[in-house]
């Protein structure tokens, strides 16, 4: 039989287009995600029933925002290797000759993307229903850098410690409680950076810049260790 | 060449050994049974020769390859027919084959695979998810699975758990159609089939080789006794 | 290929002779701190806030109490839970790279101590801040890195106890032990760096007048034997556990 060996971006490829597929034919990380957002968003509109002419909302929403994308993105995180487990399918991965990092990288994009498509919605229904009260700040869509920044960093860190969590008891409890304090500097600088850009006062910036430069140099840290240790997480 | 070459080959955590100093070499084209009770190390013996786990000392080669030095190349060599399908439930057979036929870089991997699909006769049920199969047909495309790369070493890690008599038969007749040149090493319970089907057989206690030899050495009347002491020996 | 023998650390050598000596020692030197730091050593200059503030229902510029002393034994204690977390992360490296499980033991006493006094530091970090700023807790960058390198320390016990395979425990946890140790400035960097508007910023003039810097240095020296000495007892009793077990494998 011949073979020739594939190069780490074709396996790459090949195990992406594999998760969308799976994603594609039973949508259930997406609705799952859609709808629990959904949900938070209803419990903030309990939440802030009272309040809601009074409160601060300008420099609320980020903060606001950022909980429902924490929680949501905790619960696809949870169920994104559910699937490699349910019947040993990541064993039959993990024995193609092929580079440990590149699974860790596949199932990163794959979290991100479907982060981000989550987000795609979400963000804009928070808007909807919290935010059109005032008047939109000319400098609001500079919110997708930190968005996109913060998601890259909770898909890298949340894909490795998921491929931890999903052979422990408890698996969905004990992700969130290893994931938020080890993002938590990740989430303060995107709630600043966002809070920044949605307030849009005269100096946004200097609110806005260093926050988002610290997130990225976390997410190019945080993605070098986990790049790094992924190897060892496997082959326990 | 041997297809297996074991030296010395240990897997302890602390003082606990899995696997004991096991030197063994099967020659190419056998069929091997390892035999033990619970606990007694087969299925770990299983996970480091197919580099799923990583020996801590000692020695391994597949077909001339050294395992610590050349995992990847080891992996190209071997297929693995576990309890579990290692498949992906909601994909259908022809995508999971397709999956592990590019990350393996098999040449022509959709001539390969429907290849596969008719030796295990279920080229008319290709379109169907995995989800949809009983356990005799995921078993089939496991095994088709196992191949898609033609590995030289096919390891059966209890592969007749959950399999009623019929599909136990069926089964039975693909191995010994897909036999071949191939080399077999099988982790079973069952003691007169794993007899029946091996030339080598070897029994394990407490990680530790209590017997290895070819068939035509023993007999099975002996072959049993023994076993039954060796049980006995690691229960008590 | 060149065997390189790794040298495991073992219970029962001379560091264990010195544990309980150190221990003591360690408990006598804080003990002689903590008289330096009341009777001897100046109050804690700066310290005090940028700007007037209401804290409390009082406006304050600085206040120098007598809980400012809480400094001498804060300043230490978060030290040695780092110095401690460093070990932890060290010793799991050390686990990754040879698979050896007492390299794990370590590993987990480490970072057993690396929470005792990261405890001990949120326990003294947060009278400091009722005293000397009036609130029980505000979100300043020294704080919040340790709530968060406190619930790490948590959460990484807890992921030892949900897994059940004693390899895999191991694995996970020194990964995760590393991933820690870099978390953890990073945190601090952030949380330092980002401008708030909400909270004042706390400067420290000046450096640190030499009966002062003595004063600390002298608990520093008493809570880094005492880190010592619990480290080696824990550690002493861990590894006759593992033994014990181990006989027990063996007569089974």
């Amino acid at each position: 039989m011949p073979r020739v060996a594939p190069s780490t971006f074709s396996q790459y490829r090949t195990l992406l287009a594999k998760d969308l597929r799976q994603e594609f034919r039973t949508r259930e990380m997406l609705t799952s995600m859609g709808i629990y957002a959904l949900l938070v968003i209803i419990v903030y509109g309990a939440a802030l029933a009272l309040t809601a002419h009074g409160v601060d909302i300008v420099h609320m929403g980020g903060g606001l925002l950022w909980v429902l994308i924490v929680f949501t993105s905790l619960l696809g995180l949870a169920r994104s290797f559910a699937r490699e487990k349910e019947q040993g399918c990541m064993e039959g991965v993990l024995l193609v000759p092929l580079d440990r990092s590149v699974v860790f990288l596949a199932k990163a994009t794959s979290n991100i993307l479907f982060m981000l498509a989550v987000e795609v919605i979400a963000v804009p229904l928070f808007y909807f229903f919290f935010m059109t009260s005032e008047p939109a700040a000319p400098t609001l869509p500079f919110i997708v850098a930190p968005l996109l920044v913060g998601t890259v960093g909770m898909a890298g860190i949340g894909t490795m410690l998921s491929t931890i969590t999903s052979n422990t008891r408890s698996a969905d409890v004990m992700l969130a409680v290893l994931f938020i304090p080890l993002i938590y500097p990740l989430l303060y600088a995107c709630v600043t950076a966002t809070t920044a850009a949605i307030a849009g006062t005269e100096f946004w910036t200097d609110f806005f810049v260093m926050p988002l430069v610290l997130a990225c140099g976390y997410d190019v840290v945080m993605l070098l260790v986990c790049w790094v240790l992924y190897d060892f997480v496997v082959s326990a | 060449m041997n297809a297996v070459e074991t030296l010395h080959l240990t897997k302890a955590f602390g003082t606990r050994r899995a696997v004991d100093d096991v030197t063994f070499s099967l020659p190419e084209g056998s069929f091997l049974s390892i035999f033990g009770p619970n606990g007694a190390g087969k299925t770990t013996l299983l996970r480091v020769l197919s580099t799923l786990a990583r020996p801590t000392g000692g020695e391994a080669r597949l077909c001339g390859v050294d395992l610590k030095e050349n995992p990847d190349e080891a992996r190209g060599l071997i297929g693995m027919i576990s309890h579990q399908s290692m498949l992906y439930p909601d994909l259908t057979a022809e995508e999971n084959l397709m999956l592990y036929a590019k990350l393996y870089g098999v040449a022509n991997p959709a001539a390969r695979v429907s290849e596969l699909l008719d030796a295990v006769g279920l080229s008319h049920r290709r379109l169907d998810a995995v989800r949809t199969f009983s356990r005799g047909m995921t078993q089939r495309v496991s095994i088709a699975r196992a191949l898609v790369h033609d590995p030289r070493i096919v390891f059966l890690d209890e592969p007749y758990s959950g399999l009623d008599p019929h599909a136990v038969e069926i089964f039975d007749e693909l191995i010994g159609a897909v036999r071949g040149d191939r080399t077999f090493v099988m982790v079973s319970h069952d003691l007169a089939k794993g007899f029946s089907m091996c030339t080598h057989a070897l029994v394990l206690a407490r990680g530790r080789i209590v017997t290895f030899a070819p068939k035509d050495e023993i007999a099975f009347g002996d072959f049993s006794e023994l076993y039954r002491q060796t049980v006995g020996m690691g229960v008590a | 290929m060149a065997k390189k023998t790794t040298r495991v650390p073992e219970a029962g050598g001379w560091p264990d002779a010195v544990a309980v000596p150190a221990l003591i020692a360690g408990a006598v030197l804080t003990t002689v701190g903590f008289l330096m730091a009341f009777l001897w050593a100046a109050p804690v200059n700066g310290a005090a806030l940028s700007a007037p503030e209401l804290v409390g229902d009082v406006m304050v510029t600085h206040q120098q109490l007598i809980s400012q002393k809480i400094f001498y034994f804060h300043m230490p204690v978060a030290i040695v839970s780092f110095v401690a977390l460093a070990f932890g992360a060290y010793y799991g490296i050390r686990f990754l790279m040879t698979r050896e499980q007492r390299f794990d033991t370590c590993s987990r006493v480490a970072m057993e101590i690396a929470l005792l006094f990261v405890v001990l530091t949120m326990i003294t970090g947060d009278l400091w801040t009722r005293f000397e700023w009036g609130v029980w807790w505000t979100w300043e960058p020294r704080l919040t890195t340790y709530l968060i390198l406190m619930l790490i320390a948590i959460a990484y016990f807890v992921l030892r106890n949900a897994v059940d395979d004693p390899e895999r425990r191991a694995t996970y946890a020194g990964v995760v032990s590393v991933i820690a140790l870099v978390d953890v400035p990073v945190c601090f960097m952030i949380t330092r760096l980002i401008p708030s508007s909400i909270h004042p910023v706390v400067a420290r003039e000046g450096g640190m007048s030499p009966d002062m810097a003595a004063t600390v240095f002298v608990v520093l020296a008493g809570m880094m034997l005492v880190g010592y000495g619990l480290y080696r007892l824990r550690f002493r009793e861990a590894r006759l556990g593992e033994r014990l077990q181990a006989l027990k494998d063996m007569l089974e």
